[in-house]
């Protein structure tokens, strides 16, 4: 009943389409890259931005769509500056099922999103770490495998330009988040991918925001 | 510089039709809302304009001009099928496609970088033009710069157009009728009769009157064809195939052996699918043999389903024929194929939540053990004048399930520091203009406000002054001016 279709095949075929559209090796997705949780999902991913950044407003689409598809979210941010709660809220973030969780430097946090993160129930953890901020690759690589098997994602804000290097060199896919004002109170933040191990960097994502009252 | 381009397949629902009874093509032929006599006729064709029949009439009047005419409905979900379907095969040439939602038959795709692909613009232009021959459209291409100059020409030009520079497509653009463009009809009647009739002369109104007068839609395209409102493509986001698979670390030639591994990958499967609406309708299941290649097995449950366990004891049944494989298997591939999933489907996979609640709390106790119960808190609204009196953090023992609103709203969040950080004072003479903190940042260029806030005079008296200073970098400081102190603070930025 059950044959080898193909004898004799040759080991390997990149992306030769075999039966029914299963493919061999690698299997590269038809669908074009999209800025949306699943592409940051069992992943430690960054988000950094200069002095025009548009990180905090772009983690939390992400935030708001992890909570829309029933996932606990976890914020850890060092005390001092943190996001503003209202403006998170006119999102429709659901501020109640927000876990935010203070922290006094870059490897408490570390620790603290290990601790999430190992107990699968989360589905992001966004670490708030500022400027300057590394990981040690010890630590990057605990929480790259539990992102990975808890299927978890893992995420760092910073506050750098592009030219620096990432948190770490596991760091699964980087973003610059980039802020420019168009006119009257829309600006446009726009996510560009510096890099993604799994795509490959260049890709992008612009959505129009409305700022602050009183900012136009 | 990014490029756009826009594609228009005029009269797409007679389009459809016409493509669907290939038989009609030479002979008059009509789009109606509904197909009784008192239907409206909604699109025609050249053949059955030379009958004098037009958009507006009713079918019982159009047949009696021309007792040959061929008209039938399209549905909305033809129409949104063809789209889908057109948006898929585009897709093949620009990994952005943006269809528009209220002119089906409107495509805007992302031309940037795609020269050193398809050696030129005009290339690829034609390439696109040449598929959507193929799947039996015709329409315009026209590759330019914005998305209402791109959209102006297509609707108005046929073939395929290619523009050097965005002044060649502003200039181009200003020539365009207004009857092209989707306009309320009573406003483009009105504007002709003040002798408005093409696009440059409506874009020489002056903004404010046009609101008032022509209401909101007429605003908002001056804004889209004077290009104070631009909007960057909004493409699609198709849903990627649901797939999982396992190599296996030996070849594997056990039946049994083998279905546990199916049991790993079932439950992501569907998990994936019911995160996006679908509930899966039939089920591949296939193996790579060590030396005898590939194997699909295709299984189909009676009605679309999210019940592992139904599917699992399918699979079984199909695999319990064998006592064992001819050759040993080193992967496993499960893909599903999926329609959209009831909301009965949907609630009952959902009352099993994904991540277990105790192992959320455990978490979260661990690290108030570790951190001090003051360290895992929540954001909770208050009622407060100043930016901090808005909000107070209180402590978790337990988080919900998030019910975030239904709206939408892209807003800009800001970052607050919790103590407002003191700026060094304001000297009389500025020649560098202000440098609210180092001069990394440069000089403000832009101030606005001020917004006051001001009470608690029966307690202790507040006076601020809110700002929003732009520095040269472009960062966005969020400051306020003390009057009882008398200095400046930075309360947050714009992130």
């Amino acid at each position: 009943m059950i044959a080898g279709s193909r004898a004799g095949a040759p080991a390997s075929q990149p992306n030769a389409p075999v039966a029914g559209g299963v493919r061999r090796g690698l299997v590269v997705p038809d669908a074009p890259a999209v800025w949306s949780l699943s592409a940051f999902t069992g992943r430690l991913g960054e988000i950094s931005g200069g002095y025009t950044s548009a990180a905090l407003t772009l983690a939390f689409r992400l935030v708001l769509e992890a909570q829309r598809q029933g996932e606990p979210v976890a914020w850890i941010a060092k005390r001092g500056s943190a996001f503003y709660p209202p403006d998170v809220a006119r999102m429709a973030v659901d501020l109640d099922a927000l876990v935010v969780v203070w922290v006094t430097e870059t490897l408490v946090a570390a620790r603290a999103a290990d601790q999430l993160v190992r107990s699968g129930g989360f589905g992001l953890v966004v670490l708030d770490l500022g400027e300057r901020a590394r990981v040690l690759p010890p630590v990057q690589t605990r929480l790259a495998g539990l992102a990975k098997k808890h299927r978890t994602a893992v995420l760092c804000l910073t506050e750098k330009d592009r030219e620096h290097p990432s948190v770490g060199s596991l760091v699964s896919i980087r973003a610059e988040a980039v802020r420019t004002h168009q006119e009257e109170d829309h600006f446009l933040c726009e996510a560009r991918v510096l890099k993604d191990k799994r795509r490959g960097p260049g890709w992008k994502h612009r959505e129009v925001c409305h700022g602050p009252d009183g900012l136009r | 510089m990014d490029r756009m381009a826009c594609v228009d397949l005029p009269a797409f629902p007679l389009q459809l039709l016409i493509r669907s009874h290939a038989e009609w093509r030479d002979r008059p032929v009509a789009v109606v809302d509904a197909d009784k006599p008192q239907g409206k006729i909604l699109w025609v064709n050249e053949r059955a304009r030379s009958f004098r029949i037009l958009p507006g009439m009713r079918y019982a009047a159009a047949l009696s001009l021309a007792g040959g005419l061929h008209a039938a409905e399209v549905s909305k979900k033809e129409i949104d099928k063809a789209v889908s379907t057109l948006s898929r095969r585009l897709r093949s040439l620009t990994p952005h496609v943006e269809p528009a939602e209220e002119d089906p038959g409107v495509f805007w795709l992302d031309a940037s970088g795609l020269e050193r692909l398809y050696g030129s613009l005009s290339n690829w232009a034609g390439l696109v033009r040449s598929e959507l021959t193929r799947c039996g459209f015709h329409g315009t291409v026209v590759a330019g710069f914005t998305r209402f100059g791109t959209y102006a020409l297509a609707r108005s030009k046929r073939g395929v157009i290619v523009l050097r520079n965005a002044a060649d497509e502003r200039a181009a653009a200003r020539r365009v009728p207004l009857d092209r463009l989707a306009l309320d009809p009573d406003t483009r009647d009105t504007l002709a009769k003040l002798g408005i009739k093409s696009v440059g002369k409506f874009m020489d109104l002056p903004p404010e009157g046009i609101e008032r007068r022509f209401g909101y839609e007429a605003h908002r395209l001056h804004r889209l064809a004077s290009g104070v409102l631009r909007l960057p493509l909004q493409p699609e986001r198709p849903s990627p195939p649901a797939m999982q698979r396992l190599i296996l670390d030996h070849p594997e030639t056990d039946v049994g052996r083998l279905m546990t591994a199916v049991e790993r990958l079932i439950k992501p499967l569907l998990e994936t699918m019911a995160a996006s609406g679908h509930s899966l309708s039939r089920i591949h299941v296939g193996f790579r043999f060590e030396r005898l290649g590939d194997h699909l097995e295709a299984i189909r449950p009676a009605a679309p389903t999210l019940d592992a366990a139904q599917l699992l004891e399918l699979i079984r049944l199909r695999l319990e024929a064998l006592r064992r494989l001819p050759d040993g298997v080193v992967e496993v591939i499960l893909a599903g194929e999926s329609v959209t999933a009831t909301r009965e489907q949907l609630r009952i996979f959902a009352d099993k939540p994904r991540r277990d609640p105790a192992a959320t709390h455990r978490a979260l106790a661990r690290l108030r053990a570790e951190l001090g119960d003051e360290a895992v808190v929540r954001a909770q609204l208050r009622e407060g004048h100043l930016p901090e009196a808005g909000f107070a953090w209180e402590k978790v023992d337990e988080v919900p399930v998030p019910k975030p609103r239904d709206v939408d709203v892209n807003a800009l969040v800001r970052r607050l520091y919790t103590r407002p950080l003191p700026l060094p004072s304001r000297p009389r003479h500025e020649p560098d203009g202000w440098m609210l903190r180092d001069l990394k940042q440069g000089p403000v260029v832009r101030v606005l406000g001020p917004y006051v806030v001001s009470g608690g005079w029966w307690n202790k008296s507040v006076h601020r002054d809110y700002h929003y200073a732009e520095t040269q970098k472009g960062e966005l400081l969020w400051v306020f001016y003390d009057r009882a102190r008398r200095r400046w603070f930075l309360q947050g930025r714009v992130e």
